[in-house]
């Protein structure tokens, strides 16, 4: 297996949609002040926290391995 | 023609709130294969757009108008909200809800939502799940249950979201029936303008007093949360309350009561997956989300252009009104396998069936909590149901707004 993945939420642009916390309740939380962020990033599948990612209405949820972004499309 | 009553008439209870249902949304049946053709031809269109009964005359006076058909461009507008403003609905609903965070740019809008969004989080939304939606769904289901039929629109799905509503108001039970008359005056605003304003004007006034007691007494109750509301020192005004619990009305009841519908709509029209989701009740989530992708409730919103703007090659002038066509980017064929089938076990999630970007709904926490809730109960209280082979066979109809307006169905003795 390779490397896991890194989550990197920009907390500029997070609007505390609670959308990550939704696909993906055991890695994301929502913070007091209504931001996300990640508790556990290894407590859920690679492919829901791509889910995950993609449904960030704003685009503050990035995906990361070895130091390189990793693509959220992948078909249909 | 049933009689239509002025929302101030007060004779309002009692009455068949059930008449008002068909008055918005428009008949028509499957839009689809002609949404599907608009879309391949361009992602995004100029001008009047002819649907099959023939384009609006365009107005010289004003830039032409935009429509998005595309998945990857309708996204790309509500991710630009500073060159796609919502100012737009500051015309259309402005006047029946007063200014509301949905007509609000940045970094008004950004405040604004700061201050209501807490109501709205899942976690906060669960003290409300037992003792409130399980309760408002249960009482629904005890009206019928004996009979072995029933019409679920009718019954439940027409019902539970404005019941829900009245209550995490904490409106006295005894307000429910003209509560729930002024939510369908306002939000069937569009068929019947007069109608809608009065209502919206009625609503205004029942909230003054119902503040003047939250703000004296606050309870564990939404009004109370908007009255204690503060982030960075500002408060909202009675006001901005006033607004945004008129927005709650078309936002929160119409839609929910519509996704609802088409869900259980999908599931008696595929007995596999109804038989999956009543098996296995965490596949929930993946069903709601897939029935917003394929039926939306709202098939379009809207947005004006701040600056000229180039989208998808298509040049659109400041000013001009971009219709988002929600419904036809939740079946782009170059992003979804088959999109025009209802599967909850497809890959594909992604949907802009709740919006995108920073005016992405406010209560889909709120709308998946219920409608899990509601189903739930169905399955538990009645076993698993079928549609009633004797009544005549329900369609899903409407354009702005779409759903199914009958759902017969038989179960236990009935079955
Ligand atoms: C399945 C049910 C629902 C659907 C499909 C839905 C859909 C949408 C959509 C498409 C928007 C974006 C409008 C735009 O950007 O122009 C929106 C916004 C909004 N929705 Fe929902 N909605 C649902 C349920 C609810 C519920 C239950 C509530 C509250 C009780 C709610 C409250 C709101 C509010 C307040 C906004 C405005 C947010 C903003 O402008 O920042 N919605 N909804
Ligand atoms: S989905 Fe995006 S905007 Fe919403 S809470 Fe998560 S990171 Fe923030």
């Amino acid at each position: 297996m390779s490397d896991p993945l890194e989550i990197r939420i920009d907390a500029e642009r997070c609007m505390g949609s609670g959308n990550c916390v939704f696909w993906a309740p055991d890695t994301f939380d929502l913070s007091e002040d209504g931001h996300s962020v990640v508790t556990d990033p290894l407590a859920t599948d690679e492919e829901r926290l791509r889910i995950a990612a993609q449904g960030c209405p704003v685009g503050a949820i990035t995906l990361w391995r070895a130091g390189a972004e990793v693509p959220l499309e992948e078909g249909s | 023609m049933t009689e239509v009553k002025s929302a101030t008439d007060p004779a309002v209870v009692p009455f068949d709130p059930f008449e008002l249902k068909d008055v918005v949304g428009g008949n028509i049946r499957d839009p689809y294969p002609r949404l599907h053709e608009l879309c391949r031809e361009s992602p995004v269109h100029t001008g009047p757009i002819d649907m099959g009964e023939g384009a609006d005359e365009p107005d010289p006076s004003r830039p032409p108008p935009v429509t998005v058909f595309g998945f990857e461009e309708v996204v790309q507008v509500l991710r630009d909200n500073e060159t796609y403003s919502s100012g737009v609905y500051t015309d259309v609903m402005g006047m029946v809800m007063g200014r509301t965070i949905l007509e609000m740019d940045e970094p008004e809008h950004r405040m604004n939502r700061a201050l209501v969004a807490p109501s709205f989080r899942s976690k906060v939304l669960e003290r409300w799940e037992e003792d409130l939606v399980a309760l408002v769904v249960n009482e629904l289901v005890d009206s019928f249950v004996d009979s072995g039929r029933a019409d679920l629109v009718r019954e439940i799905t027409f019902n539970f979201p404005v019941q829900v509503i009245a209550r995490i108001l904490g409106l006295p039970r005894s307000d429910y029936p003209k509560f729930q008359r002024w939510a369908l005056e306002i939000t069937s605003v569009a068929a019947n303008f007069e109608r809608g304003m009065a209502a919206s004007a009625a609503l205004g006034d029942y909230f003054v007093d119902v503040m003047a007691e939250r703000r004296s007494t606050p309870g564990d109750d939404l009004i109370s949360d908007l009255v204690r509301a503060e982030v960075d020192g500002e408060r909202l005004s009675d006001e901005e309350i006033y607004s945004f619990l008129r927005l709650l009305l078309p936002a929160g009841v119409e839609t929910t009561y519509r996704a609802s519908g088409s869900l259980l709509f999908a599931l008696l029209h595929d007995r596999t997956q109804f038989d999956a989701l009543f098996g296995d009740r965490a596949l929930f989530a993946q069903a709601f989300e897939e029935v917003v992708r394929w039926e939306p409730p709202v098939t379009v919103i809207l947005r004006r252009a701040a600056r000229d703007a180039e989208l998808a090659g298509v040049k659109i002038e400041q000013g001009a009104d971009i219709a988002l066509m929600i419904g036809a980017a939740n079946r782009d064929e170059r992003k979804y396998k088959d999109p025009d089938r209802f599967d909850m076990f497809r890959d594909q999630r992604q949907h802009v069936g709740f919006g995108f970007g920073v005016h992405v709904c406010l209560g889909m926490h709120l709308a998946r909590m219920e409608s899990r809730v509601a189903l739930n109960t169905l399955f538990d209280r009645l076993g698993p149901f079928t549609l009633d082979p004797q009544a005549e066979a329900p369609h899903i109809e409407g354009m702005a707004f779409r759903s199914p307006l009958s759902l017969p169905v038989v179960f236990g003795a009935g079955g």
